[in-house]
């Protein structure tokens, strides 16, 4: 068994750099990505935390859930970006601008 | 639904206005034909009122709404309601704003510039002089004498003459000028005057009825009969009447505040001048019966003679300058100041055939301008040169024409048989009695009045033998064919006007047993509360 | 007597009537003959009155009402009849004329308001009368528009007539403020003579004197002959211009002992400037008409010694006299106009300089010129020898035993009847008798039946026969209780006999001193007065309108345009610097916030993830 906090040294590596992808990346798709790395690192923390406390399968149980919430949202996710793509011909977030200007 | 007659007398002609302004501009006649249904409608609902109206009742088809009610704490509170109604004074007056706005409307027909715009001023123009001739809440009086400056001084400055800027401007600020004296004076009533029905809390008014009353003024208050403050040589309430009394009388106009009047005039269009003369000018006349004499009934007193001599000086002063015009529009509004100061004369005798005769002379005075002012228009329809040396001869080419010339002509210097005769000898019987009865203006101003009928007949007369009569010719520009005599339209205008004026002349009872009443209660009010107020003095 | 009221209201209905001029005259034939009913058959000394509501001032009813007694029946004939017989002279006289029908319905309108001023009870509705019958006098005068004289006579008739009015309703306010009533029958008792009272009666005495053509008001009536004759025969003769007189006997009992003075010196004055003008014109109708201004002078005269009744007799016999002579006169300028059409030559008609010989051509006209100008000299045997009689003797009663100014008046008349036969005289000699002289060769037709029959008969009317079976004394039914004067009517005879003999000594000598012609210059005494006082003060007022009251106004403009510049200055430098900094200033911070929200979700999630990192550093710290 290695110790826990190398578990959640992990998870906030992953969600940093899934905060990162998310304001760096200009494309929307790699944005979605980041969000996608952001939720397991997430999903990394809640299993790590379920270390201590033994007897139970929370933990497990919640990242299950947030999977399946995060495939469903990725697959709406995309079928917009799809649309926006189809309707503006990009899918760079700055160019798909119709409030200012 | 007695009582929401006057409403719609004063709100229709705001709907046709709504609806004129919702119509697409380039259908130039519907907004025609919409003015004058609403005329029509207007004539209509009058007959009505006035086969419903009785003599021997003070105010009638009274409508009180509440309208403001603020409540500022320990100022107490503030009042103003939607109170219109109709008494001897207002009746003679609505009458004869209801058919010459009729009579302008078909005058305005030839108006090709904006028509939109012009009618809807128009239907403006006319919702705000019924109100003000019918509202008895100073406020709402107010409110819609003001109104009324706006599309007067548009339908100047717009359809116009050549100089229209300057006069509508000097239009504009003069009657400005006096609308703030007005205002002053109305807010110190505002302050004054307490509601007396309101019990516990203390209620600022703005009814006129109230205002009247010596007993509703708050004492200590700045036109408190009771207060003894002095600004300069008067009290707060002798003050108070002056300003009211320039206020009105730039209305009306007096000289010396009448010299908007013959630039107006001369700038306007002919509708517009039959307004401003028949309608506009009243409401200084009505301004002085209706707030000034009772509301301040010892300054009346006090100042009767001035204000008579004010009347006497317009007269003569008027009519002197009517005879060295040499436009014939500007005579006319020339001999309009010294028609009116008729009315000051008869006002500031406080007998009642005087204020009978003051009454009477507005409404006569209204016929009779309106009618010179159309002949002045046709005139001007056909050759546009108002001058009166251009002319010589005019009888021989323009019969009818002429008729009613002579008809408009000499009512307006008093011949018997038209309404001016009426009025104007009431006019002089009150003014003379004067002195005996009330004391308030000596014999000579009568006597001296009656210099103005001589000029008016010499500058009318002067006018005829130089326009009308001699050899047919035309100086200038103008070729003989733009003389013609009048077509069926201005006949339909000038003829009921002369019927009016005969009819009034000859049959004067049934408008005077209107007026009389009211007069007499004028007269016997301010007599007597302001012997009262002067003797607390 | 529903008659009366009948009969005003068929005038009435005669003035709309002007589809057919023709039916005018006969309709005032029935007006005639209903005075005439009217006259005849009301019983003497009683008066029939009927009212209706006029309007009504505070307590005090003004009824219209008609009042009929002795004196308004007398009155009511006159007017009837002679109108009747103008119009039928008219219908010859006016015939061809363009606008005839206004013609007929002024001279309708005349009639009507005559008859109103004769029948009125109250006072007001007699100045109702009276400005009417100014108002178709004024249109009558000016007739014939396209003349510039006509209209300039019309205009001054009518503003003469004016100022005397203006003095009428004064007395009509005094009356007013003393009595609060204008009904006539009120004052049947003489009032005391207050100074009010002589005031009232003083200034409706103004009245009389713009109407009466007195002095000083009397110049438009010569002018006043520029309207057709039949006009001037009618008003500037026979009606209206003895409304003036009529009124003073139908009020009285309203003058005051001193006010009748004043009359009484008033009418002398007239009476000696007309007949001493008639004296030296030479155009037919100003001799008619300076004559009628001194016969009414008379009749003032007759008022103010106290006599209403010889100054009524007189009004009645001048009024037939008189419109005899105008209508005679009338027909000899259309006979002459007519025959100059024919040959074509042209002269002043109206002139009697041109005239002369005309009694054989026109032996009608001369026979009634002979007759009513006997009665308008006063010989004996015609009507106006009785009326003059009777105004004589009533200024030597009245001037009494003892020498006094009174006398002097008296005199002055004496004279006065003097001068008019000898005007008459040369009138009727220059005219008929002598050589012709611009009428030589013309074809002088007399007038048609029409205009002949109309005065024959007022020629016939002005023999002694009319009022009174003794050609020396009146003794019928005009004025009973008339006293009379033997001295005095031996006296005139003889003075007009001998006035006779030294008008034909005096027949060929022409009076041609210019202050006659002129009237007195009176005319340019008005003329004078009006320009330099009337016209100087419409400049002046017009100069204080112009340069006074709208230079003040004018100026305080300029005075607010300025200072609204100045103010201008001070909000665009100061106010609008100091807001414009702020708006600079806001602006910056503005620009700088706004950067952080341009669209861009990246950004805002960076600013917040930024925002937390700070917010948990600090939180840690």
């Amino acid at each position: 068994m290695f110790p826990t906090e190398h578990l959640l040294i992990l998870g906030a590596f992953l969600f940093s750099l899934g905060l990162l992808v998310i304001i760096t990346k200009r494309n929307t798709i790699m944005v979605l990505m980041g969000i996608e790395l952001m939720l397991n690192a997430s999903n990394l923390n809640l299993v790590a935390f379920n270390l201590f406390n033994p007897g139970s399968v929370d933990g497990q149980m919640f990242v299950l859930f947030v999977i399946i919430v995060a495939v469903s949202e990725a697959a709406v996710g995309l079928a917009i970006v799809l649309q926006v793509y189809q309707y503006f011909r990009t899918s760079v977030t700055d160019s798909i601008n119709e409030i200012s200007e | 639904m007695q009582q929401y007659l006057i409403s719609f007398l004063i709100f229709s002609p705001l709907v046709a206005a709504f609806v004129a302004l919702l119509l697409p501009a380039k259908h130039v006649s519907s907004f025609r034909y919409l003015t004058l249904l609403t005329n029509v409608i207007q004539i209509l609902v009058l007959i009505l009122m006035l086969l419903s109206y009785d003599n021997s009742k003070a105010i009638q088809f009274v409508e009180q709404q509440p309208w403001i009610t603020l409540n500022l704490g320990t100022w107490g509170i503030l009042k103003a309601t939607y109170f219109v109604g109709l008494d001897g004074l207002s009746l003679p007056l609505i009458v004869l704003s209801v058919f010459i706005l009729c009579i302008a409307t078909i005058s305005s027909w030839t108006v090709n510039q904006n028509v939109k715009g012009y009618f809807i001023l128009l239907l403006i123009l006319n919702a705000s002089i019924l109100g003000s001739f019918t509202a008895l809440d100073f406020l709402l009086f107010y409110l819609f004498f003001e109104f009324m400056l706006l599309p007067m001084f548009f339908l100047i400055a717009i359809w116009g003459g050549p100089r229209r800027e300057y006069a509508s401007i000097k239009f504009f600020l003069y009657t400005l000028l006096g609308s703030i004296f007005i205002l002053i004076v109305m807010i110190g009533l505002y302050i004054s005057v307490h509601d007396p029905n309101a019990s516990g809390v203390l209620v600022h008014t703005f009814n006129l009825l109230y205002m009247t009353e010596p007993s509703n003024f708050i004492s200590n208050t700045i036109l408190d009969p009771n207060n003894p403050w002095m600004i300069g040589p008067y009290n707060g309430r002798l003050w108070a009447f002056l300003l009211l009394f320039v206020g009105f009388a730039i209305k009306l106009p007096m000289v010396p505040l009448h010299t908007w009047l013959p630039d107006a005039h001369v700038e306007a269009s002919t509708p517009i001048s039959v307004i401003l003369a028949a309608l506009l000018l009243k409401i200084g006349g009505y301004g002085l019966a209706r707030i000034a004499l009772p509301v301040f009934p010892e300054a009346a007193l006090y100042f009767g003679w001035l204000v008579g001599l004010m009347g006497v000086i317009s007269i003569i002063y008027g009519a002197l300058n009517a005879m060295s015009s040499k436009d014939l529009k500007r005579l006319i509004a020339y001999s309009s100041v010294s028609h009116m100061g008729f009315v000051l004369l008869g006002l500031a005798s406080l007998t009642t055939e005087g204020v009978t005769g003051s009454v009477y002379q507005m409404f006569s005075h209204g016929i009779i301008s309106a009618m010179l002012f159309l002949i002045a228009g046709v005139l001007y329809d056909r050759t546009q040169d108002r001058m009166i040396n251009t002319y010589s001869g005019l009888s021989l080419k323009m019969k009818s024409f002429t008729t009613m010339v002579l008809i408009a002509f000499f009512a307006s210097l008093g011949l018997p048989g038209f309404s001016g005769f009426i009025a104007e000898i009431l006019v002089f019987l009150g003014a003379f009695r004067s002195n005996s009865a009330t004391g308030i203006l000596p014999e000579s101003f009568a006597i001296i009045a009656t210099l103005g009928l001589i000029l008016g007949a010499a500058y009318y007369l002067w006018t005829l033998q130089r326009m009308f009569f001699g050899p047919f010719n035309v100086k200038g520009h103008i070729s003989e064919d733009q003389i013609f005599d009048l077509n069926t339209r201005e006949l339909c205008m000038l003829v009921p006007l002369a019927a009016a004026t005969l009819g009034f002349g000859i049959f004067p009872q049934p408008l005077l047993a209107i007026i009389d009443p009211f007069a007499k209660y004028l007269t016997e009010f301010v007599l007597t509360t302001g012997k009262n107020l002067t003797l607390n003095l | 007597m529903p008659l009366v009221s009948f009969l005003l209201s068929f005038v009435i209905s005669e003035k709309y009537s002007w589809i057919v001029s023709f039916t005018a005259p006969f309709l005032l034939l029935l007006g005639a003959l209903c005075a005439a009913f009217v006259f005849f058959y009301l019983p003497a000394d009683q008066h029939y009155l009927r009212e209706v509501l006029w309007f009504k001032v505070s307590d005090h009813a003004i009824s219209g009402g008609l009042f009929v007694n002795n004196l308004s029946g007398t009155m009511l004939l006159v007017v009837n009849f002679i109108s009747f017989l103008v119009h039928v002279y008219s219908v010859g006289y006016m015939a061809g004329d363009s606008s005839i029908r206004r013609y007929f319905a002024m001279l309708g309108l005349f009639t009507f308001a005559m008859l109103v001023i004769v029948l009125a009870d109250n006072l007001l509705l007699l100045f109702v009368g009276w400005e009417l019958v100014g108002f178709s006098s004024y249109m009558l005068i000016g007739h014939w528009k396209e003349k510039p004289q006509a209209a300039t006579a019309a205009k001054k008739a009518f503003i003469f007539n004016r100022i005397g009015d203006a003095g009428f309703l004064v007395g009509l306010m005094i009356l007013w403020a003393l009595h609060g009533s204008f009904n006539i029958n009120d004052w049947s008792s003489p009032h005391a003579p207050t100074p009010w009272q002589t005031a009232a009666s003083l200034c409706i005495f103004c009245g009389v004197i713009g109407k009466s053509a007195q002095f000083p008001l009397l110049s438009w009536l010569p002018d006043a002959m520029e309207g057709p004759t039949p006009v001037s025969a009618l008003i500037h003769a026979a009606t209206m211009v003895a409304a003036g007189v009529y009124l003073v006997i139908r009020i009285f009992n309203l003058f005051t002992p001193a006010s009748l003075d004043i009359v009484a010196i008033v009418g002398t004055t007239t009476a000696s400037i007309g007949a001493l003008a008639a004296l030296g014109q030479n155009d037919i109708k100003r001799i008619l008409a300076y004559s009628t201004i001194s016969q009414l002078g008379f009749m003032v005269t007759a008022l103010g010694t106290g006599r209403p009744d010889a100054a009524l007799l007189h009004l009645f016999t001048h009024a037939f006299f008189k419109a005899g002579l105008f209508l005679a006169a009338g027909s000899i300028i259309q006979s002459l106009h007519q025959a100059q059409q024919q040959a074509h030559t042209h002269f002043d008609v109206q002139d009697i300089r041109n005239l002369g010989g005309l009694r054989k051509k026109l032996p009608m006209v001369f026979l009634v010129f002979i007759i009513s100008g006997s009665s308008l000299a006063g010989l004996p045997l015609f009507s106006g020898f009785l009326s003059k009689d009777a105004i004589l003797t009533g200024i030597v009663s009245w001037a009494g035993g003892s020498v006094s100014w009174k006398w002097f008046l008296a005199a002055i008349l004496v004279g006065v009847s003097f001068i008019t036969v000898m005007y008459t005289f040369r009138m009727i000699w220059t005219i008929f008798f002598g050589d012709e002289k611009r009428t030589d060769g013309l074809s002088i037709i007399e007038s048609p039946i029409v205009m002949k029959a109309p005065i024959i008969v007022l020629a016939l009317c002005s023999l002694w026969i009319i009022i009174s079976w003794n050609p020396f004394m009146h003794t019928r039914w005009t004025s009973p209780g008339l006293e009379h004067h033997w001295g005095v009517t031996t006296f005139s005879i003889i003075w007009v006999v001998a006035a006779f003999g030294v008008a034909y000594i005096l027949r060929d000598k022409s009076f041609q001193a210019r202050i006659l012609q002129k009237g007195f210059y009176l005319d340019q005494y008005y003329q004078a007065i009006t320009t330099n006082i009337g016209l100087k003060m419409t400049q002046l007022t017009a100069w204080i309108d112009r340069d006074c009251i709208d230079g003040l106004i004018h100026a305080t403009a300029y005075a607010q345009v300025l200072i609204a510049h100045v103010t201008g200055w001070i909000d665009r430098a100061l106010v609008d610097g100091t807001v414009n900094g702020l708006v600079s200033f806001v602006r910056g911070v503005g620009t700088v916030t706004r950067s952080f929200q341009d669209g861009k979700i990246q950004l805002y999630i960076f600013w917040s993830v930024f925002t937390i990192i700070i917010f948990l550093i600090w939180a840690m710290l």
